[in-house]
This record gives structure tokens, C-alpha cells and sequence, in this order.
């Protein structure tokens, strides 16, 4: 079992198997959580994860700054250890951005279109 | 409010024209995304100048559970079957975009509390269609196709859910998507027998928010399609390039013997027009270009983000929005190769022209509109999507969303924000909600199409 902390909750805390989605897992124990499409591609279900790790491979509504700053899509994301997150829009300070005032670097996409190294032009 | 001998709508754009005022209007409204854990809603809007309860929410229809995100919607039937008087405008169909499910909605037993009818579970459409990410409705006759903008994994291009009138899923309308990289929106044209699609994106690109850097990874839309609606397979794509950046919302004329239509490129925020030549072949121009403008905190001129268009019963007004900057525009378009603009008025935007609106501090920018049969009232919501809100216009998640009411001049042309109209979704008994796109009960200017 893993021990999952809700930071922004009073730090109130589930035992969870970590071998099915965390949205499930917690919403079965009486956590009220926002979600959308349940498949890990619309992101209203994002958490900010604090401490620990997950294994959210099958998530695809991420770009790889959102995920450096710890965001974790828990409709797909399962716990790999203990856990502390904050949850709810309260954790999605960093999760939206005006994409004109402050845009993504290359390395910083969605995993798919990300490159890793500066391209020049000639 | 229907035409007394037939079935459902009018005979007749002229006929619809000349219809009772509408007294009650649909509009749904959405907590998905805003952190208050409470299910989306339709809810009815009193627009009757004559009632006390004018200007309020007087029912509010909850959705069975959390995280839909209502969006667009349509109605079961339409003006295309008022030969068959077997059928009515009855059901309204509201989907939602992240969940999948589709509720149909009984407007008629009660319209002032309407109730729900038919829950079609997003499970079942992914299972038998391999679709996701509903979007428009239109009805055909006396049956219904819906665009959806993926397939069950949330990756483009989607395709079309067919349902028949008992709201049972038939399977995918179309025959093939062709080429047809990415759908959104939708119209039809039975006597030219052709159909025009649009594209936004991938359910898995829009849903999580905008990124300026996909556009330019070709992870959003440029181009419209011309289909052949009764072999229902696409057969001439129009690629805008730079001019058609995110081409949106796509209309006809109402006349049902015109070929013109017109496109709303949103990142481009250009209006294009397009239409049948006499050889046979669609063309396309750009009749419209809003030039971005300049804002002390953005590092490049904001684009408009001409997220939607609508076309007067009358075919004689176009109207647009432009959501970052703040103003609706009218045009008169009785040449619609030579637009001409004949209103404008402004309501929140990023430009700080009308921040405050009969009282109420405007959260977003014109986004959604409707606008009576007769032309005259357009009514006007403030929220585009979730996840586009909260990187946009922070402040609505606490603002909530807002209804307002235009004015318009059918005679002479012109556009006045009408001062005794204000719907404010902030107020909402759950906490602030946002409202988006709204349908009345005996029709609109979207909802009917002609054989």
C-alpha cells in the first residue's frame, strides 16, 4: 500500500494499491476530485505532485514544462511510493500560462513535437 | 411558435423571419475546469421584456455528474423536416466535450424547466464508433449527425456520429474522411448537395489549452473541406495557409439556392468566403482581416481570436467576434465579396475598451452568439473553453462568465449593447459559472437549414 498525502487538504491522507488510477483510487475513498475525460488528454484533473513518484506514461495532455513543474494527470497516473500532492485549481498556478506572453522553449513541448537541441538557421 | 400546418421550423427563411419574438433562450453552463466540483448545466433564460423574471436564470437542468464540459448543442429537428409533420422541435441534444456523453433534453413538456430525456454514454459512442470530443449538431431531415473531433484515444481527425431519431446510434455517417486532417465545425447546403467542414484540432492538442508553438508543429487547422453530402466523403479541400489559421465556425447562407458561405479563421482572425464558380469548383477569398493589436504586456499584438461567425436570417448582416480584443462587428455582406462594417460594440476583451458592462466587470470577451429570427437581438456570451479561459482570462474562474444583449439595426445597419439586459453567471446559486452557446426554443439563426 501507499500512503497518499493531500497537502491542501489539511494534509489528510489515503492508502492506496497504486495499481489503478490515482482518480479512481482516491475518488473511491471519498475524495472529492475534478475530472474530464478520464483517459489522461484533457488535463482537469491535474494535481501538483509534491513529494514521490508516479508512473503516468499513458498521459498525452501534458507538455514537458507542466510535468518539470510537477503536474501529474490523475485520471491515468498511478503511485509508484508515497505520495504528497495539492490538488484542485488551487495546484494550477503553474498549469495555465498565457502562451503569447510567456511561450514554451523547444525542449519544453508536449512530448511529441519537443526537441532537445537548438536547431540554427543558415 | 412553430408554423401551424406541418411539422417543425418554417417554410421559408422569409417565413422563419416573421415569427413570435423568442420569450425563453437555452444557454448551457459550465464548472468543469473552474474548481467548483458541481455537475454543467442548461439553463433557461427569461428573455420575455414583459416578464419579472426578464434578464434572470429561471431554471437550471444539472447534468447527472461532474466534468462534462458543455459546449455546443442542437436541436432533434429543424426546419429541414416541416414537411413531416410526425416530428417537432422537441429535443435539444448537448454534448459534452470531455466526457463524451450526449444528453438529449426534453424542451417541450415543460420549456421553461426542461428535463432530461436520454443519457447516450461517451462509452458506448467510443465503443461503437471509435469517436471522441462531440461538438456540433445538426439535424438532417428527421435524423442527426454530430462532428466529433477525435477517436476514442483523444487523436484527430474524429469523423460524424450518426443517431436516428430515437437518438440510437446508426454509426459513423460519413464514408470516408478522405484527406481530412482534423474536423470541428459543420453545415450543410441539400440543394448544391455539399457540405463544408472546418478544423480546430486534436481533443489532445485543444483540450489541455493553447500553445502557440503547436500551431507551428501543424497540430491545429488551416484549411476547409467541400464535401459531397450524399456520397458523404470529402471531394475538394481548400488550404488557407497563414490567412486560415484555426478556421472555426463555418456557415452558409440561409437562402438554400446560395453557395455562398463563410469560415472564420480564429488565430488569423479573417473571415473567408467561399462559394461554388460556374465550373463547378469552390472557391475561397479572404473578405475580412482584423488586424492584431497592440497591448503594453504582450511581447507581440494580440490576435483577435475570431472564434465565431453568424449570418442574419436575412443573409444580409455577418456578424463576428473577437474575443481577446473585446468588440462584436456586424457587416453588411448583400455583396459578399465587399463586406462592409456597419456596427461595433465592445464588451471586456484584453483592450480595455469596455471593462465594465451595465454593471457587471466583463470577465472574457465576446464569444458565443445568437441572434433572433427577426435579427434584432443578439444575444452574447463571454466564455470560450475551460482550459482557453484560464490561460486568457484568469479572472473569470472568481468573475464567471456573462450574458449580455445586443441591439442590432436591420434596417439601417448598427449594433448597441441593450442596457436592460445583463445575465451575470457570476451570481450563480453553485458559485461562477460560464455560459457559451444558447439556442430559443422556436428557432435561431443556426439551427435551421432548408431542403
Amino acid at each position: 500500500m501507499k500512503k497518499i498525502t493531500i497537502a491542501n487538504r489539511n494534509n489528510s491522507t489515503y492508502e492506496v494499491k497504486g495499481n489503478r488510477p490515482l482518480l479512481l483510487e482516491l475518488r473511491a475513498l471519498g475524495l472529492d476530485l475534478p475530472y474530464g475525460c478520464q483517459y489522461g488528454g484533457c488535463i482537469t484533473c491535474a494535481a501538483k505532485l509534491i513529494k514521490g513518484k508516479v508512473d503516468q506514461k499513458s498521459q498525452v495532455a501534458l507538455n514537458n514544462r507542466q510535468i518539470n513543474d510537477g503536474y501529474v494527470i490523475l485520471c491515468v497516473a498511478r503511485a509508484k511510493s508515497n505520495c504528497t500532492f495539492d490538488i484542485g485549481v488551487e495546484s494550477h498556478d503553474k498549469l495555465y500560462r498565457n502562451p503569447f506572453i510567456d511561450p514554451l522553449a523547444p525542449h519544453e513541448l508536449k512530448s511529441d513535437i519537443a526537441t532537445f537541441t537548438e536547431i540554427k538557421d543558415d | 411558435m412553430e408554423g401551424l400546418c406541418c411539422g417543425p421550423g418554417y417554410a421559408s427563411p422569409s417565413e422563419a423571419i416573421r415569427a413570435p419574438s423568442e420569450k425563453l433562450l437555452y444557454t448551457i453552463a459550465i464548472y468543469t475546469g473552474t474548481g467548483i466540483q458541481k455537475p454543467d448545466y442548461l439553463a433557461t433564460v427569461d428573455v420575455d421584456p414583459n416578464s419579472e423574471n426578464y434578464s434572470k436564470v429561471i431554471h437550471r437542468l444539472e447534468m447527472p455528474g461532474i466534468g462534462d464540459e458543455l459546449h455546443h448543442m442542437g436541436w432533434n429537428a429543424c426546419s429541414s423536416c416541416h414537411d413531416d409533420n410526425s416530428m417537432s422541435r422537441k429535443y435539444l441534444i448537448v454534448p459534452g466535450v470531455r466526457s463524451n456523453n450526449i444528453y438529449v433534453v426534453d424542451t417541450a413538456t415543460n420549456p421553461k424547466a426542461p428535463n432530461l430525456y436520454k443519457v447516450i454514454q461517451g462509452s458506448e459512442i467510443k465503443s461503437k464508433t471509435n469517436l471522441s470530443g462531440p461538438h456540433t449538431v445538426h439535424c438532417l431531415g428527421s435524423e442527426i449527425i454530430i462532428s466529433f473531433l477525435g477517436d476514442a484515444k483523444g487523436e484527430a481527425p474524429g469523423g460524424y456520429l450518426h443517431l436516428n431519431k430515437d437518438f440510437e446510434i446508426i454509426g459513423r455517417w460519413e464514408n470516408s474522411m478522405g484527406d481530412i486532417p482534423f474536423s470541428y465545425d459543420f453545415w450543410y447546403q441539400p440543394r448544391h448537395n455539399v457540405m463544408v467542414s472546418s478544423e480546430w484540432a486534436a481533443p489532445n492538442t485543444f483540450m489541455p489549452g493553447f500553445d502557440l508553438e503547436e500551431v507551428g508543429h501543424l497540430k491545429y487547422g488551416r484549411r476547409i473541406h467541400i464535401w459531397d453530402f450524399k456520397k458523404k466523403k470529402p471531394i475538394q479541400t481548400m488550404y488557407l495557409g497563414e490567412d486560415g489559421l484555426i478556421p472555426l465556425e463555418v456557415k452558409f447562407l440561409h437562402n438554400p439556392n446560395s453557395s455562398h458561405g463563410f469560415c472564420g479563421a480564429a488565430l488569423s482572425a479573417n473571415v473567408i468566403h467561399f462559394w461554388k464558380s460556374e465550373n463547378g469548383n469552390w472557391e475561397w477569398e479572404k473578405i475580412i482581416d482584423i488586424d492584431n493589436e497592440p497591448h503594453s504586456d504582450w511581447p507581440i499584438p494580440i490576435p483577435g481570436v475570431m472564434s465565431a461567425l453568424l449570418v442574419s436570417m436575412d443573409d444580409k448582416y455577418l456578424y463576428i467576434n473577437n474575443w481577446l480584443h473585446g468588440d462584436m462587428r456586424q457587416y453588411n455582406i448583400t455583396d459578399p465579396h465587399k463586406p462592409v462594417l456597419t456596427g461595433q460594440v465592445w464588451m471586456g476583451g484584453l483592450l480595455g475598451k469596455a471593462p465594465i458592462v451595465n454593471g457587471v466587470k466583463v470577465a472574457g470577451g465576446p464569444q458565443m452568439y445568437q441572434l433572433s429570427l427577426d435579427g434584432k437581438r443578439m444575444y452574447v456570451t463571454t466564455s470560450l473553453f475551460s482550459t482557453w479561459d484560464n490561460q486568457f482570462y484568469p479572472e473569470i474562474r472568481t468573475k464567471g462568465g456573462v450574458m449580455l444583449m445586443i441591439d442590432c439595426d436591420v434596417e439601417n445597419g448598427g449594433m448597441k449593447i441593450n442596457n436592460d439586459f445583463v445575465v451575470n453567471f457570476g451570481d450563480e446559486p453553485n458559485g461562477p459559472s460560464r455560459c457559451h452557446e444558447s439556442r430559443y426554443p422556436g428557432g435561431d439563426c443556426t439551427s435551421d437549414i432548408w431542403l
